[in-house]
């Protein structure tokens, strides 16, 4: 058996492309049958994000080649396409190159932001699709739970996923740099445009209670106070809500600013010195830079967040380095697990070695009977053989039986006893 | 007991380089095989300590050799509560390398045989003054570590530039923490340390105070370490503040080491 990958990702094809060949879940769930036959295409899975499409299957070794072009013709056949359109975009991958390329997918190594969390979900939602309609396999499920694995490994024991690269995910970032943890730590939203809402939304997933929202037009202050559980204040209470405030976020359309060093100063006396992060999002600046000389501020502005997430994204190539040595280290230990799991070679092997015992044996012998008729010497071969045969036949069946139950210790147990290597 | 010694400085120097190891590749499974060296290494250490003392007569913390060895052991021993208490595993790349050392030279130097220690042993109080002393020192030691972790990543922040360093670190807030517990701890344990040498000196000769530089400069360091306590308490997170203090009092906690060594005085026995 032989594991094909056939698909297109962003970087073979536009988005234009890509849109229209996406499969909705039911198109997954109907259309893999069809594509499965048993035969030569054993066992198929298709991932489909708005990145990639990407068929991953199993396929009979000796028909490689018409399975790998069944593949291609199958995601050809969409109905939204025309005919032959994807033949510049299609890439196919065997075996290790196959291998490979779903681990790096699930690890996020293939992905358009290096180390983005939500593709490994997407893998896991293709083969529980794949398992509802019955085409994924002995192969394949050893395959996808190796993939779990490996983008596990990856994602713990690399940075690639550790270090924001968005300007609405810094809030946290730099907030847990700061707080340790956003636990019960209090979010003053300056302005409530729509990145701030954003940057406010990860705040509070990541475990910020309490919501303030001043604004200069109350209306839209509310709307986010609802949004969020949290209160509207009048603009004219800044410095009060900075006090209780741990994260700032400052996002106004004024055009001078709005945060003066002095403000924070008088705030900053009601809190006793405890810390506070300002991020200030909004270009003209809302936030004067004299305020981060105030001692325990520390404050962002626009160009600052971008140098960071530059740097982030450094970090993150870096550590994808180190990730692609796993998925290296991976690929050899699943194909090594995949020979061991293949019987066929193993099964015939021991036939094989079993008859070669059997014809020595009567190449040996065979002065000491004198002259035989050809049908004389036919049959002693056969009764040989047929020995041979009906003693191996049960040690066979068993071994074809642990197999089909994955029990490759025994497999591996009758392999030793009879001296067969790989 | 020197084999044995040796094994501890094995099982510290492994932890010592995973954990260096750990830090520059972040890798969770390096952080482990470097705390179960430690812990390894803080059995064997300890029944070294123990074996010293039935073996010697004497509590197993009077010359230098033995001084050494027993600091390493107490920053182990804090170390163990730092790490078990806030996960700070950055402290270890920079304590783990000065555990092993201590306990390296330790081993090497030799020391004459002295019959002081043994008179020393007789009252219960002098053991119990160097012990406290000891676990300050340690207890100092990690407001120093957390209040240069603290200055390096304030600096960052300030000044927007985050280096590879920062990613390493816990955050301000931890250090922060740690640095006042550790503190509020230190400052304690000297405090009974102090005590319980005066003690043990007006019961030996009758006086309190001998005026010599390591009673002076523990003096130093003890007002120090108050007036931290208690700038935090009443004013508050000071951290930029509060972390040079803490940096300062470890200057003053070496001198008050390695003081009376050099000036000599009262605190020079045998």
């Amino acid at each position: 058996m032989s594991i094909v990958l056939v698909g297109i990702n962003h970087k073979t094809a536009p988005v234009e492309v890509r849109e229209l060949l996406a499969f909705s879940d039911q198109a997954c769930t109907e259309g893999l049958p069809r594509l499965v036959d048993g035969e030569v295409v054993r066992e198929g899975l298709i991932v489909s994000t708005c990145n990639r499409v990407e068929i991953l299957s199993a396929i009979t070794t000796e028909q490689i080649d018409s399975g790998t072009q069944r593949l291609a013709e199958f995601l050809d056949t969409t109905p939204n396409l025309p005919h032959g359109f994807l033949t510049d975009h299609l890439y196919s991958h065997r075996d290790e190159e196959a291998i490979r390329h779903i681990f790096r997918v699930a690890s996020s190594l293939d992905s358009m932001v290096v180390g983005e969390p939500q593709v490994l979900g997407q893998v896991r939602h293709a083969y529980s699709l794949a398992v509802e309609a019955g085409t994924a396999g002995r192969v394949l499920n050893r395959l996808v739970h190796h993939t779990f694995h490996v983008a596990k490994r990856v994602r713990s024991e690399t940075g690639i996923a550790s270090s924001a690269v968005s300007i609405s995910y810094m809030a946290v970032e730099l907030g847990k740099k700061i707080f340790d943890s956003l636990k019960g730590r209090v979010v003053l939203l300056i302005g409530a445009g729509e990145m701030a809402e954003l940057s406010a939304r990860h705040l509070v997933n990541a475990g910020a209670t309490r919501v303030v929202i001043a604004n200069r037009t109350p209306e839209a202050a509310q709307r986010l106070a609802q949004e969020f559980d949290g209160v509207a204040v009048p603009f004219e209470q800044l410095s009060q809500s900075l006090a209780e405030a741990d994260v700032v976020i400052c996002s106004t359309g004024a055009p001078d600013y709005v945060l003066t060093e002095e403000i924070m100063r008088s705030a900053k006396e009601q809190k006793r010195n405890r810390p506070t992060c300002v991020i200030d999002i909004s270009v003209p600046r809302n936030v004067d830079p004299a305020v981060g000389k105030v001692p325990n501020v520390f404050v962002f502005d626009i160009d600052d967040l971008e140098s960071v997430i530059s740097s982030n994204i450094r970090e993150r190539e870096r550590e994808a380095e180190r990730a692609e040595l796993i998925v290296q280290s991976e690929v050899m230990q699943f194909q090594q697990s995949l020979r061991a799991m293949d019987i066929g070679p193993t099964i015939g092997a021991l036939r094989q070695k079993l008859q070669q015992v059997a014809r020595l044996e009567m190449e040996r012998q065979r002065k000491r009977l004198g002259s035989l008729t050809a049908e004389q010497e036919a049959a002693i071969e056969a009764l040989l053989l047929s020995t041979v045969n009906k003693i191996s036949h049960p040690v066979l069946n068993q071994m074809r039986r642990s197999y089909e139950l994955s029990d490759s210790e025994t497999v591996q147990a009758l392999r030793d006893i009879f001296g067969l290597e790989e | 007991m020197k084999s044995l010694l040796v094994g501890a400085v094995a099982a510290y120097l492994i932890a010592a380089i995973h954990s260096i190891l750990a830090f520059v590749n972040k890798r969770a499974a390096l952080q482990r095989v470097a705390e179960w060296s430690l812990a390894a290494g803080f059995v064997v250490h300890t029944i070294t300590l123990i074996e010293d003392w039935t073996l010697d007569g004497h509590y197993p913390l009077f010359n230098l050799k033995e001084t050494l060895s027993f600091l390493a052991w107490a920053l182990v021993a804090v170390y163990g509560l730092v790490l078990y208490k806030y996960r700070a595993q950055a402290i270890g790349v920079f304590m783990m390398p000065l555990i092993s050392v201590l306990t390296c030279v330790a081993l090497v130097i030799q020391t004459e045989p002295n019959d002081a220690p043994t008179a020393f042993s007789s009252t219960w109080l002098f053991p119990i003054h160097t012990t406290l002393l000891i676990f300050a020192y340690a207890a100092f030691f990690v407001v120093f570590m957390a209040s240069v972790m603290y200055l390096l990543q304030e600096r960052e922040l300030k000044l927007k530039t985050f280096s590879a360093i920062f990613h390493r670190l816990p955050s301000l807030a931890t250090v922060n923490e740690l640095a006042t517990t550790a503190a509020a701890l230190g400052l304690t344990l000297l405090t009974l340390g102090i005590a319980s040498g005066m003690l043990w000196s007006s019961a030996r000769d009758g006086r309190i105070w001998h005026n010599d530089p390591k009673e002076i400069f523990a003096v130093l360091t003890w007002l120090l370490y108050l007036l931290l306590i208690v700038y935090r308490s009443t004013a508050g997170w000071r951290g930029r503040r509060a972390a040079w203090i803490g940096v300062a009092g470890f200057g003053l906690v070496l001198c008050t080491f390695f003081g009376a060594r050099l000036l000599g005085g009262y605190h020079v026995f045998g």
